[in-house]
């Protein structure tokens, strides 16, 4: 080591790559952090976790050496020595430990970001000696004998798993692998079987080995659940499988009698031990015999028509669950992980959304062509031009499923953040997740961190109430809060729910009323009852509001809710809000899955067009002008047992109103079921797919417009932000200066 | 032509082992991200030299070393230890299982291309056992 600085910038050119694995490892650390919380008070930690743990700082510590990021090295390092003897068994997890390992993932985050911006790194002194004091140091003992790879010999845990999986009614099977060239040119390898095996069943016990021949093969032992017997063998064709037996103890005092009979724990109801019940005999004692026996059997496993391979023919004729595609195509390598810059991504997007364009364009032509065309030549014209619809569709999608990511990314980051706000108010709160396999946009995603950072925070510092106000209260000392994710069609809904005190809509009132954000004309009507979820929603989320009187550490000063309400209105979403009074808020964000390409309806008023985005509509209505109520300055209709307001998008735009009394209004239904207004149009052109581009330049942005689009004849068309069309409704209790400013 | 495999579970780590022998002469490589990964290789692409980190996921480095070195193919191949710094025990384990030399990361470039094209260039590389 002549100069480590010289060797660092060699290594520069891979902090790219440093930092995308790092963020990778603490992804690990967080998911498995968590679930070591909830064995915290159980007598035996699940090996696998403190394993998984152990090597992702074990990682993490030696790439940060090599591109010298000390502070990391030597966190990571600390935090590795603790996991270890937490593994093997010299120390028991105390809370003080656990608390150690979040608080020092934390920092050791913040230790490689710094080095990401170059700011200076933060103090480990503290957390070092926090975990040194949980990890006394321990004479230490011999590292345990690596087992020899010639015999499936199973370590004393691996045993003990195996009964435990055995007595649970599990089918345990005994899977050989040899690996080829040929295999491996098609994909299949080690790596590929093992990751097969894994979703299929629990795998205990995997070791190479060599047989007479010198042919590297490798022996896997997996349980299984017994309803998935007979999937094994279409699943598995390269490997050779059979039930396997845990040698007795009996057998193990004598390992050479051959005598033994393989008796799966229940008999499977594959059809391999009905068809080939000698076979099965032979190879399943295998483990039990010696050297010399096992391996003339290891000849006749390959040679003979292995079980597995009997049990996919008869298989493959009964059921039709199979496709002919997913057992003739060879085993796809799981790791073959690719990282893509996000840029390149959505240049892709980009390049597909000028496609969409171009074929509008096309479609447009074809609309126009002159009569005179032949009328068959037209109908092959148009028949190409829909096929490519319907394939650029596809590839849209497929563009689409790359930015995917699951949402567990910033769920998992909500529970440090409780945790943190627990030690800090000193309230007790259980943050239960779930959908965290939900897949949203990448984009969308590191947008949402802030919001969803927000409401939780909110939920625990504003929603839960103080442990002895809960019981008072008669509920659990514990606060519960729920973050869930699905997904509905084209939309990801996550939604935020505590079962705290709820919102205090009168305080809420009084205060927006003190900041000037209600008029005082409706100073009289106190009554919350009179206020809709939304209204108080739109309040908590002007900028500026707080009913804090003063900024606390947790919650911030009052721009948080603003920063929710305008993220998801910029992301297409909108946000829906419930409470009540001692029982709890709920928050519902709905986000469009995709940003860039969306369905809308082309509408015309007054001779300008405009697109609204198809997800926010609920229907289309045509109305008689009598239908139309007057209402004082609002005019509503009544419509399926709901009255909603009419706005008149030629009025809003201030162009010129053009509406014939003797036609019927075409009526544009948008926003949710609590909350519509009917937006009147003069005609509908069409159902379109658009590339939504924002408008970025300040002095283009204008309330309710939310972004341009290209229409196929070349035309420009604004894209309506519908949030902000309903939200309009607001001026009636709201300054209008407010409503503009706000907006 | 000589094919060295890296093995080593972390993709950037094997990035930079292969940067840093960019300039050793007539080597190409294969990676493995495993320790069965590793053994696989022995029988699809055969090699000349293994550089072998120790902590993998499933299975010891010490595990793989010793395999390969039962194999009677490999008897003689050197394997290069590549592991990060701190257990001084594995050291005297791994050389006395046969391994060629023990490195520790954080590793130079010049320091580990110095010893893989010592090690390449011995005419006929024999084990310390």
């Amino acid at each position: 080591m002549s100069s480590p600085t010289e060797s660092n910038n060699f290594f520069n050119e891979f902090l790219d790559d440093y930092f995308a694995e790092c963020e990778e490892h603490l992804a690990v650390v967080r998911r498995e952090l968590l679930a070591l919380e909830s064995c915290m008070n159980q007598p035996q930690i699940e090996g696998s976790i403190l394993n998984e743990l152990f090597r992702s700082f074990h990682s993490i510590k030696g790439l940060s050496a090599m591109v010298g990021v000390r502070e990391a090295e030597k966190l990571a390092h600390q935090m590795e020595s603790y996991l270890r003897s937490l593994r093997d068994g010299q120390i028991s997890l105390k809370p003080e430990g656990f608390d150690a390992l979040m608080s020092g993932t934390q920092i050791l985050e913040r230790a490689i970001g710094a080095y990401r911006t170059k700011e200076d790194p933060p103090d480990i002194d503290e957390i070092i000696s926090q975990l040194e004091a949980c990890n006394p140091p321990v004479v230490a003992k011999t590292p345990t004998a690596a087992i020899t790879p010639f015999e499936v010999k199973l370590k004393p845990e691996e045993k003990k798993r195996l009964e435990a999986l055995v007595s649970e009614g599990k089918q345990i099977w005994h899977f050989v692998f040899t690996p080829s060239t040929e295999l491996s040119k098609q994909g299949i390898g080690v790596n590929a079987i093992r990751e097969q095996l894994q979703a299929i069943g629990e795998l205990i016990y995997v070791s190479p080995r060599l047989n007479a021949n010198q042919k590297i093969l490798f022996d896997f032992i997996l349980a299984t659940q017994e309803a998935e017997n007979h999937d094994l063998g279409s699943e598995l064709k390269y490997l050779t499988g059979e039930p396997y037996q845990i040698p007795s103890p009996v057998s193990e005092a004598n390992s050479g009698s051959s005598n033994l009979k393989v008796e799966p724990p229940r008999e499977p109801e594959a059809p391999a031990t009905a068809e080939a019940p000698g076979e099965v005999e032979a190879i399943g004692t295998v483990v039990n015999r010696t050297e010399s026996e096992r391996k003339e059997s290891e000849e006749r496993t390959e040679t003979a028509p292995a079980p597995a391979e009997v049990l996919e023919t008869s298989e493959a004729e009964t059921s039709n669950n199979i496709s002919p595609a997913k057992s003739t195509s060879p085993l796809i390598s799981g790791s073959n992980l690719v990282r893509v810059d996000l840029p390149k991504l959505d240049e892709l997007m980009r390049m597909v959304g000028e496609l969409v364009i171009t074929r509008a364009r096309l479609e447009e032509n074809l609309k126009n062509l002159p009569p005179s065309f032949p009328a068959a030549r037209r109908r092959t014209l148009q028949e190409i031009n829909l096929t490519l619809e319907r394939q650029l569709r596809d590839l849209r999608q497929g563009v689409m499923q790359v930015r995917l990511v699951p949402i567990a990314e910033i769920f998992a980051r909500m529970q440090f953040v409780v945790r943190d706000l627990m030690r800090l108010t000193g309230k007790q709160v259980a943050l239960e997740i779930s959908g965290a396999e939900t897949e949203i946009d990448k984009f969308v995603v590191e947008r949402m961190m802030d919001p969803l950072l927000h409401l939780v925070r909110n939920a625990v510092s504003h929603g839960i109430e103080l442990t002895e106000e809960r019981l008072k209260a008669g509920k659990s000392a514990m606060g519960a809060i729920a973050l869930r994710a699905s997904t509905a069609g084209e939309m990801v809904i996550i939604e935020i729910e505590d079962d705290g005190q709820g919102v205090d809509i009168y305080r809420v009132l009084k205060r927006a009323k003190q900041q000037g954000l209600l008029s005082d004309s409706v100073s009289e009507t106190n009554d919350p009852d009179n206020y809709d979820s939304q209204t108080i929603l739109d309040l908590l989320c002007s900028s500026g509001f707080s009913t804090k009187e003063e900024a606390d550490l947790a919650s911030g000063r009052g721009v948080g809710m603003a920063i929710v309400k305008n993220t998801v209105q910029e992301l297409g979403g909108c946000v829906k809000f419930t409470t009540k009074k001692g029982k709890g808020s709920h928050f519902i964000i709905d986000l469009p899955l995709t940003l860039a390409i969306t369905d809308a309806l082309i509408v015309e008023v007054s001779g300008q067009t405009f697109a609204i985005p198809e997800s926010s509509i609920q229907e289309v209505l045509s109305v008689e002008h009598k239908g139309i109520i007057r209402l004082e300055d609002q005019e509503i209709i009544s419509y399926r047992g709901h009255v909603f307001p009419l706005r008149y998008l030629a009025r809003l735009f201030n162009c010129v109103v053009t509406t014939d009394e003797s036609e019927k209004l075409t009526i544009v239904v948008i926003g949710n079921s609590v909350n519509s207004t009917g937006l009147v149009v003069n005609r509908i052109l069409g159902l379109r797919e658009i590339v939504v581009r924002p408008l970025t330049d300040p002095f283009l942005q204008s309330p309710g417009i939310a972004g341009a689009t290209e229409l196929g004849d070349g035309r420009v068309v604004l894209i309506l932000d519908v949030s902000t069309l309903i939200s309009s409704k607001i001026p009636k209790i709201i300054k209008p200066q407010q409503f503009i400013n706000s907006g | 032509m000589r094919r060295i495999l890296v093995v080593d579970d972390s993709a950037t780590m094997r990035k930079m082992v292969m940067a840093s022998l960019r300039d050793v002469k007539d080597v190409a490589f294969s990676e493995a991200g495993n320790g069965l990964e590793a053994i696989e290789q022995l029988e699809i692409a055969p090699f000349d030299l293994m550089i072998l980190d120790l902590n993998m996921p499933d299975m010891h480095g010490l595990e793989v070393l010793r395999f390969v070195l039962n194999h009677p193919q490999y008897r003689e191949t050197p394997i290069v230890i590549l592991t990060t710094k701190g257990d001084d025990e594995s050291r005297t384990e791994a050389i006395a299982a046969g391994a060629a030399c023990y490195l520790t990361k954080p590793f130079h470039p010049k320091s580990l291309s110095g010893e893989i094209v010592n090690l390449l260039s011995e005419p006929c590389w024999s084990n310390v056992h």
